[in-house]
């Protein structure tokens, strides 16, 4: 371990343990520990839910994607930056006005069913897993590059893993939504710094985007393949044009037409059904709030994936010329390519920037896998320590309690994730998926844009919605998208396997028709009136505005009193 | 506690108000949501019909097709974000609350400064 990685880790340490001591909550009340008190303003809860959202498949992920795939895989980043579109459009006000602790809370309350709830939370942790997995594995392939040493016995990759899941466990369980939401917005702002100084570094050093874009497509793109014992460079085939060589800046790399729309829905629709980021909306303080938040993190989360998307396309022009300069790429590459392709930008980090540069973009990845691990086990401690706990297991459980299991399921959620990202390790996918991080949250988002996303869209906007319509949905979407993308795996290349691989086209439309069939043929809950009153209309929202302003002019009279004395 | 009328407009809407708000921005939701889909689909149609779009070179010797996934659909996103966000809270503010504002302002600019 170099002093500059022990540095890093430790300012990382530093900069989240001070943010939680600092943001601990206030008191043992459910609505502190998992809403923040409600009270998290637009900039900050912009920042938190960018933090949240931009993971280590974002960070590592979607450069690697565009690495290894050129333009296809960009589709991984408009799919991103896609999903809070529909957010802002039918989701963030109506959701935030109703207020509930999490989806699942809020389906079981609209649609008055313990049921629709119950399956709301099963559909909800299979989400939360397969979000949780890729994000401990970034944590050990970071670690694995910045460290290269594991402890106890353990190899490097294992260490990393478990370090990480552990000590942002223990943080949140520790410091509630009040203590991850700031900490996310740190861990954003960091982000992005590091991602700003990797492309002003690249940028100086003569990178011409356009010029590379030419360059890297004037030959077929190659990748390395791990077969019978040893690397080697294969030639990769267009999945558009069948049987001409695949280039960096066209079209098929990857995807054939059908695959770029299935994958761009699917990243599209999943993310109004990611529980971990919806569970945000609840802490803004008004469904106005929740809107303008939106608008703030589809801006910014725009710049941070056209960045990413230029740095993958900077790692592939770059890193050929650079291992002949560097020794130490030798064992990370093949030929000049990388063999594994979430290296790309700590690689390029430590070109640019020797260790101090590595140890930047290394601590970026773990922060960004960490904010997004935090906003899973908090989700996740929400729907075991509100949904199943006090509502069904024990209904009279004092507000202490319900945090105390709540932090108690944080700690088994992190364990189960560490478990098995370490039992699937990345080299054991590579390449025959274009980025393991990147293509395991895509099944997150296939589960949540599937069975959730049709569901939730469905209770805030039509009326006739009912519980047993929703189990319709719930159950069909999340069985159909899992079989599907488990099928697919087991296919050879083809259109059929491209729309197996990304469900959410075929899945979330079956869900949404039969939640209206199911529903139709059932009886809707009585007193529908009162939720759309209180989705769709404005009262708590003006009510709440108007106690904030009042609270702003008694503080600004009391210090003008106090300045009178 | 009863409330005073004018707080009671402020702090309630009616089921009516609410029903023709909720329409509207129902259909502001599904017109942006469509213009969404027409951008993302509108892609791979355009990769295959125009050899314009991969072949020439535009801002920075990109091509279209380059440009639109590494910057032009982001900043589309947040166009479609920005103006969709502006109507559904202008379409809130003359459509809810109104009942209050009449109260307020029938109650004249007194009535405020006694609320606070």
């Amino acid at each position: 371990m170099t002093t500059t990685a022990i540095i890093t880790l430790v300012a990382v340490l530093v900069i989240v343990l001070g943010v939680s001591v600092i943001t601990r909550p206030r008191h043992s009340s459910t609505v502190d520990f998992y809403l923040a008190g409600q009270r998290v303003g637009v900039a900050t809860n912009s920042w938190a839910i960018c933090g949240d959202y931009l993971s280590a498949a974002s960070f590592l992920g979607v450069a690697a994607a565009v690495y290894v795939s050129g333009l296809d895989g960009a589709w991984y980043a408009v799919g991103f930056a896609a999903g809070f579109v529909p957010v802002l459009l039918l989701v963030a006000a109506p959701l935030r006005r109703y207020g509930e602790f999490s989806l699942a809370d809020f389906l079981g309350r609209r649609l008055r069913s313990d049921a629709v709830r119950l399956h709301s939370v099963g559909v909800v942790q299979l989400v939360i897993l397969c979000y949780l997995i890729p994000q401990s594995v970034g944590g050990g392939i970071t670690w694995e590059l910045l460290v290269g040493h594991g402890l106890f016995g353990l190899s490097p990759y294992s260490t990393g893993v478990l370090l990480s899941t552990a000590v942002i466990a223990v943080l949140v369980a520790a410091g509630g939504m009040r203590g991850t939401t700031w900490n996310q917005a740190v861990q954003f702002l960091l982000l992005f710094a590091a991602l700003l100084w990797l492309a002003a570094m690249v940028s100086a050093d003569g990178f011409r985007y356009g010029e590379a874009v030419d360059s890297l497509s004037s030959q077929p793109l190659l990748n390395p393949e791990f077969t019978e014992g040893s690397w080697e460079l294969t030639q990769e085939q267009n999945a558009v044009d069948p049987g001409t060589p695949a280039v960096f800046g066209e079209p098929g790399a990857r995807y054939g037409q059908l695959g770029q729309v299935a994958l761009v829905v699917t990243l599209g629709l999943g993310t109004a059904g990611l529980p971990h980021v919806m569970n945000r909306y609840f802490t803004a303080p008004t469904g106005r709030a929740a809107r303008t938040t939106t608008v703030w993190v589809l801006v910014l989360i725009g710049i941070f994936y056209a960045l990413a998307v230029m740095m993958g396309t900077a790692a592939r022009d770059i890193i050929p010329g650079a291992s002949r300069e560097h020794a130490w790429l030798d064992e990370l590459t093949e030929d000049g390519v990388l063999r594994v392709p979430e290296h790309a930008l700590p690689v390029l980090g430590r070109i640019y920037g020797d260790e101090a540069g590595l140890g930047l973009i290394a601590a970026a990845a773990l922060i960004a896998a960490m904010s997004t691990v935090a906003g899973l086990l908090l989700a996740s401690a929400a729907t075991w320590g509100h949904d199943v706990y006090e509502r069904h297991i024990n209904p009279r459980a004092t507000q202490r309690q319900a945090v105390w299991v709540g932090r108690g399921s944080t700690l088994i959620a992190a364990g189960a994730a560490a478990a098995l990202a370490i039992a699937l390790r990345p080299e054991a996918f590579t390449p025959a998926m274009p980025s393991l991080v990147a293509t395991m949250v895509t099944w997150a988002f296939a589960i949540a844009g599937s069975a959730l996303t049709p569901v939730v869209v469905l209770a805030i906007w039509w009326r006739r919605t009912t519980a047993a319509g929703a189990l319709a949905g719930l159950i069909s979407g999340a069985t159909l998208s899992i079989s599907m993308f488990l099928g697919a795996s087991f296919m050879e290349a083809s259109p059929l396997r491209e729309l197996m691989a990304a469900p959410t086209l075929v899945a979330a439309p079956l869900a949404f028709l039969l939640t209206i069939a199911v529903s139709l043929r059932t009886q809707p809950p009585t007193d529908v009136e009162s939720d759309w009153l209180i989705m769709h209309g404005t009262a708590a929202d003006r009510q709440a505005e108007r106690v904030a302003d009042l609270t702003l002019r008694q503080r600004r009279r009391g210090k003008e009193d106090r300045r009178a004395r | 506690m009863t409330l005073s009328p004018q707080e009671d407009g402020e702090t309630r809407d009616t089921p009516a108000e609410v029903d023709a708000a909720f329409r509207t921005q129902r259909r502001v939701a599904l017109t942006y949501f469509a213009v969404f889909l027409v951008v993302v689909a509108v892609f791979p149609l355009l990769s295959t019909s125009l050899s314009w779009w991969l072949d020439s070179r535009l801002i920075g010797d990109l091509s279209p097709g380059f440009l639109t996934v590494a910057v032009g659909l982001y900043a589309v996103f947040a166009a479609i974000g920005i103006a969709a966000a502006t109507l559904s809270s202008s379409v809130e503010s003359q459509m809810l609350g109104s009942q209050g504002d009449q109260r307020a302002e029938e109650s004249g600019p007194g009535a405020e400064a006694g609320a606070s």
